[in-house]
């Protein structure tokens, strides 16, 4: 929550004290009718001795009423505030000075405050409906990430759709934004994050692109080129149930949430339950392992979701899965070091869209084959997508490369979208110059 | 000899390359259990040197550094002066089939805590022994000493004083909350408890495996007084590459200047049959006794 503004050091009201002044108003507004408070001031009086509190103690309970103590006199050194009305404020102001208490006018008008109070409050209540005020550098709920959402395809619905593409084990919609400019069944890039739930920065980050694509669409010439004639479909929340899951009980919780009867530990690895490779030495098939495949390849529903999508839409020629943590840019194959036909081809595209993402902090990315590169992995999406026809298939490891690992302070949320996005680009600009 | 495979990637850990970057004749470990695997049937002979890159378990320069590195804090025994790695500069490994493998190399090294303006790089030299796959590996490890002894224990003089100024029993339940924040004031806290792990983290290292500290998930205790501070505290290790989360009870004790002291006890991974009587982390004093 934002704290108030000019709630720096020096005299001025606490958020508290502001707060208080607005529940008092409405509460005599409500009692009193509409009440106005123009020129009323408050006073900070700091009496040094008992003497002193008691020359403030008469001013009470006089009629007509001469102040209205918020903060009643009660021992020397604790500061005393007194609403003094317009009328009474000349008369109040003497009677303090004759007996040496020092003053300080903490609020010069409280009506301009109680205004002003009111403006904010209807002002944020109409931001909330728009995206703008969605803090992009904060880690985000699932409720509140499917409501923003909600809000981003209806400030931009001429370029923004949203998708549900199933369900999940637990019943929550598994939902896909879709990015176009017209056309039909356009070439399309595919786009997931979150599919390890406790990878908190790549939900963040896709969260944080999809903004970026929408804003610099017309503006930056390769994305505009890119948009123009390819479709971008977007999976920002993979695995809901984890996520949920990362929130309620266990934040470093990786796998989905599926059961089955009669096994006592509960999720599977959605990462290893992709029919390329299923079943090899990269994957486990004890149920209350990380990697745990899952019974059969594409038994999970989060998976088939996207399977059913990808193979329905029949046009996507780029797939992009962003992971964390390790700093690194992959393509397949995860379960075999066999390279792949078009390995030169990709080596190349990693090399280019790691260099641009070390252009914008300075961060360090290694790239190569999965298996190579970080470990033999099996029944992945990235092998699935290239055997299933979509030859730029690419796997990110975002930051960091384990000083936070998936603890990645929401400081860094935004530095890290920055590079990814020009890297993802990279990707997306060739994909369009080399269609197949 | 068989062509070489193509060269490591680019950039990052493996550092400025290829010049410097020298990968002599491997003899190689067959039938690596676990990730490293070689594709099916490709056996090759035991007892030569051969260069079976192909075969080349991605990253034993890696393993190997990491380990050294996690036993140098350790010995190190300050928390103010812990290093990460930065790149590998060169390696060499040699491969015993019955005894395990052994790996040469130099590395750099970074700050744990960076800071701002700061860019002493050290060096390091070590030699370490992996037995077959199994944990605890030897280690010989030398550095360029970058920060002068007495200023390092200055520098652990004041953490002390810090730590021994915050208020007991610690009001915290994890280490980083689960957006990464940590409190300044807990951050010598942080990186204590990063020097007990790092004993655990060098025994845990294989050839295959490696740590990273996730998470202080519990303080349990919090004991200071002149001589010593008294901290006993469940860390979560997140392994690669099984990708499992390992909570491990930790138990060390501390005075700057002294060597430190660290007992610890690791959950060991659920099977099936006993994940369900089973609690979360043994909340059982630490049994087994380590450097004590």
């Amino acid at each position: 929550m934002q704290g108030a503004p000019g709630g720096g050091p020096g005299p001025g009201p606490s958020p508290v004290d502001r707060w208080m002044l607005v529940v008092f108003s409405f509460i005599m507004a409500t009692a009193l009718g509409q009440m106005n408070f123009t020129g009323d001031q408050v006073l900070r009086v700091l009496a040094k001795n008992e003497k002193q509190l008691s020359v403030l103690r008469d001013l009470d309970g006089l009629k007509p009423q001469k102040v209205d103590f918020w903060r009643s006199p009660a021992k020397p050194s604790l500061p005393v505030d007194m609403r003094v009305p317009f009328s009474e404020l000349k008369d109040i102001k003497s009677y303090l000075e004759s007996h040496g208490l020092a003053y300080s006018i903490m609020i010069k008008d409280i009506q301009v405050l109680l205004d002003k109070e009111r403006e904010a409050m209807a002002k944020s209540r109409r931001l909330e409906r728009s995206t703008s005020s969605f803090s992009y550098s904060s880690y985000h709920t699932l409720e509140e990430i499917y409501n923003w959402m909600d809000n981003f395809v209806t400030e931009y619905s001429d370029i923004v759709s949203k998708i549900q593409i199933g369900h999940s084990f637990e019943n929550r919609s598994i939902l896909v934004l879709k990015f176009s400019t017209g056309g039909s069944q356009r070439r399309a890039i595919w786009i997931d994050t979150g599919i390890h739930s406790r990878e908190w920065i790549t939900h963040a980050t896709g969260i944080w692109m999809a903004k970026k694509i929408v804003s610099d669409y017309g503006k930056d010439r390769t994305l505009t080129n890119i948009l123009n004639a390819m479709d971008i479909f977007m999976e920002i929340v993979t695995n809901p149930d984890g996520f949920a899951f990362t929130h309620s009980m266990n934040r470093l919780w990786r796998k989905n949430k599926s059961t089955r009867p009669g096994m006592f530990c509960i999720g599977v690895d959605l990462n290893r339950n992709w029919k390329s490779g299923f079943g090899g030495n990269g994957s486990n098939n004890n149920p209350c392992s990380e990697t745990y495949r899952g019974p059969s390849p594409q038994s999970e529903p989060e998976v088939a979701a996207i399977v059913n999508f990808i193979t329905t839409h029949g046009n996507v020629k780029a797939l992009i899965s962003i992971h964390s943590y390790s700093q690194m840019l992959m393509y397949p194959y995860g379960h075999s070091l066999e390279p792949v036909p078009n390995q030169e081809e990709l080596y190349q595209l990693a090399k280019d869209a790691v260099k641009a993402l070390y252009e914008v902090h300075g961060i360090e990315y290694i790239f190569g084959s999965i298996s190579a590169t970080l470990y033999v992995a099996s029944g992945i999406t990235v092998d699935w997508a290239y055997d299933s026809g979509i030859k730029y298939a690419f796997t990110f490891e975002l930051r960091d490369t384990g000083r936070y690992g998936f603890l990645l302070p929401a400081s860094q949320i935004v530095p890290t979208a920055q590079e990814t996005w020009l890297a993802l680009r990279t990707i997306m600009e060739h994909t369009l110059q080399h269609p197949y | 000899m068989p062509p070489r495979r193509q060269p490591p990637p680019a950039s990052g850990p493996w550092g400025p390359r290829p010049a410097v970057l020298l990968l002599a004749p491997l003899l190689l470990l067959l039938a690596l259990q676990g990730v490293a695997a070689a594709p099916v049937g490709a056996e090759g002979p035991e007892d030569s040197p051969g260069l079976q890159d192909a075969e080349f378990p991605s990253g034993l320069l890696q393993q190997a550094a990491r380990a050294a590195l996690h036993f140098f804090n350790f010995r190190a025994g300050s928390p103010s002066a812990l290093r990460v790695l930065a790149a590998v500069l060169e390696g060499r490994a040699t491969v015993n089939p019955k005894k395990g493998c052994q790996v040469d190399l130099v590395f750099t090294t970074d700050h744990y805590n960076p800071e701002v303006g700061e860019e002493h790089l050290g060096k390091c030299s070590a030699r370490v022994f992996f037995r077959n796959q199994k944990p605890k590996p030897a280690i010989n490890v030398t550095c360029t000493r970058l920060i002068e002894k007495n200023k390092r224990q200055e520098e652990d003089y004041l953490l002390y004083k810090h730590m021994k100024q915050l208020k007991t029993p610690l009001d915290v339940t994890s280490i980083p909350d689960s957006h990464g924040h940590i409190d300044p004031s807990l951050r010598p806290i942080w990186d204590l408890a990063f020097l007990g792990s790092s004993y655990v983290m060098w025994e845990k290292t294989t050839q295959s495996l490696h740590y990273y500290m996730a998470q202080i998930s519990s303080v349990n205790q919090w004991k200071t007084n002149d001589d010593t501070i008294d901290f006993d505290y469940t860390v979560l290790l997140h392994e690669f590459s099984t990708q499992e989360i390992i909570p491990c009870r930790i138990h060390l004790v501390w005075y700057p200047g002294k060597p430190l002291k660290v007992k610890y006890h690791c959950q060991e991974l659920q099977t099936p049959e006993e994940a369900s009587g089973t609690e979360e982390g043994s909340a059982v004093a630490p049994t087994e006794l380590n450097n004590f």
